[in-house]
């Protein structure tokens, strides 16, 4: 009887944990240590904030302990790489039974197509998740991101140039971005991404007619966040936003990582495959 | 029945997180989350490599023959930041592997830990 409470304890407190870790998925950005370190100094030249420097994502890989004595991310944990699960609601016909599909298959463990196992680069949105961490470099009329997954790099565009017209533009996986700052605040419009993209690795669909703004800010010194607003009327029934946030640091720098290199998970149907 | 509920709603859960992709450039879904092995034997090859480092185990079955395993880790820019060296894992040294195993039943796995002769372990990101 002893045991049989102890194992009902042990369920309970396992349950609780899950239901308040997946309750607090992304509340807060739990500091790595007391200290967070910030760039310096804090503004560039030009006035505006000084955000150059290696960012990894809070709740990130690069965010936990990782030596020995690593534990895997704990049953229901936020995963700062997803957009929110409400996003799924306002999916369109036939783009929800296409994705709800794909969550059946995998709940089912089946290995389905993946561009990302054939070493593709994710693109925009999805970039930003940063699985690793993110490089940022501000110059002269430009900000440069570059993610260490993949190597991806995204330039924004702040001399006052528009985006070329539709008509002209050929669709990339990075899209074309521009951006002005409002105050303290960096606001990025990014159109011309590819149709063939996903938002992120459950293949959460997106458009050639997608619209994104994006709105940088630092909550506080050394965290930046992007609020990222994603309008695509021909795959979702309203625009929603998702917030990624990263965390300052200096101790890091962004490591090279060339997918093709030794990639044993290609298969000929796309699906990763293992030998 | 507390106790039921509580296995089964911990399944619920274990589930939820399985279904989640690693951190990894593809699905994760061929594991069985569910389920930890642990490998004895010898490396035969470390491939410290993107877009994922790969084990080759030799492990000796108790009928006495030798059997190759296949292990999948993350990237050297993950492993280096928490201890990992290019020199961790040499071929003829016997470790011990923690993973979780293929779906199929073949002879792969994703890496949880290993744990060196010297005792030392070092995580291999699954999860």
């Amino acid at each position: 009887m002893a045991r049989l409470k102890t194992n009902a304890l042990g369920c309970a407190a396992a349950l609780a944990f899950c239901v308040v870790a997946a309750a607090s998925a992304g509340a807060q950005y739990p500091a790595k240590s007391e200290k967070q370190a910030a760039p310096t100094p804090a503004r560039l030249p030009d006035g505006n904030p000084n955000w150059t420097g290696f960012w990894t994502p809070v709740g990130g890989i690069l965010d936990r302990d990782f030596g020995p004595g690593f534990k895997p991310r704990a049953p229901g944990a936020p995963n700062p790489a997803r957009a929110p699960a409400a996003s799924r609601e306002l999916l369109k016909s036939p783009y929800k039974e296409k994705y709800e599909q794909i969550q059946k298959d995998t709940a089912d463990g089946k290995v389905t197509y993946d561009d990302a196992a054939l070493c593709l680069p994710p693109g925009m949105p999805r970039m930003m998740g940063a699985t690793y961490g993110l490089e940022i470099l501000q110059t002269p009329g430009q900000v440069t991101m570059t993610s260490e997954y993949q190597a991806e790099s995204r330039r924004i565009w702040l001399d006052g140039r528009k985006h070329p017209r539709d008509e002209d533009a050929l669709p990339t996986y990075a899209g074309h971005s521009i951006g002005h700052w409002e105050g303290d605040v960096l606001v990025v419009d990014t159109v011309q991404t590819r149709g063939d993209l996903v938002i992120d690795a459950t293949r959460l669909p997106q458009s050639l007619s997608m619209h994104l703004t994006e709105r940088f800010s630092a909550p506080q010194p050394g965290i930046l966040q992007d609020d990222i607003t994603v309008d695509d009327p021909i795959v979702y029934e309203k625009p929603w936003t998702m917030t990624k946030r990263y965390r300052y640091r200096p101790d890091l720098n962004l490591e090279e990582y060339v997918c093709e290199d030794n990639n044993r998970n290609v298969s000929p149907t796309g699906a990763p495959s293992f030998k | 029945m507390v106790s039921k509920f509580g296995i089964v709603a911990l399944a619920a859960c274990l589930a939820a997180a399985a279904a989640s992709p690693a951190w990894s450039h593809h699905s994760f879904a061929m594991f069985d989350k569910a389920k930890q092995v642990t490998l004895e034997g010898t490396v035969k090859d470390f491939q410290y490599s993107n877009p994922h480092s790969w084990i080759q185990l030799v492990v000796m079955t108790p009928a006495g023959a030798e059997e190759e395993w296949t292990i999948e880790a993350l990237s050297p820019n993950v492993l280096s930041r928490s201890g990992w060296k290019r020199t961790s894992l040499v071929p003829g040294q016997k470790v011990t592997l923690l993973i979780y195993p293929m779906r199929d039943g073949s002879h792969g796995g994703n890496l949880i830990s290993v744990t060196l002769p010297d005792g030392s372990t070092l995580g291999g990101g699954a999860g």
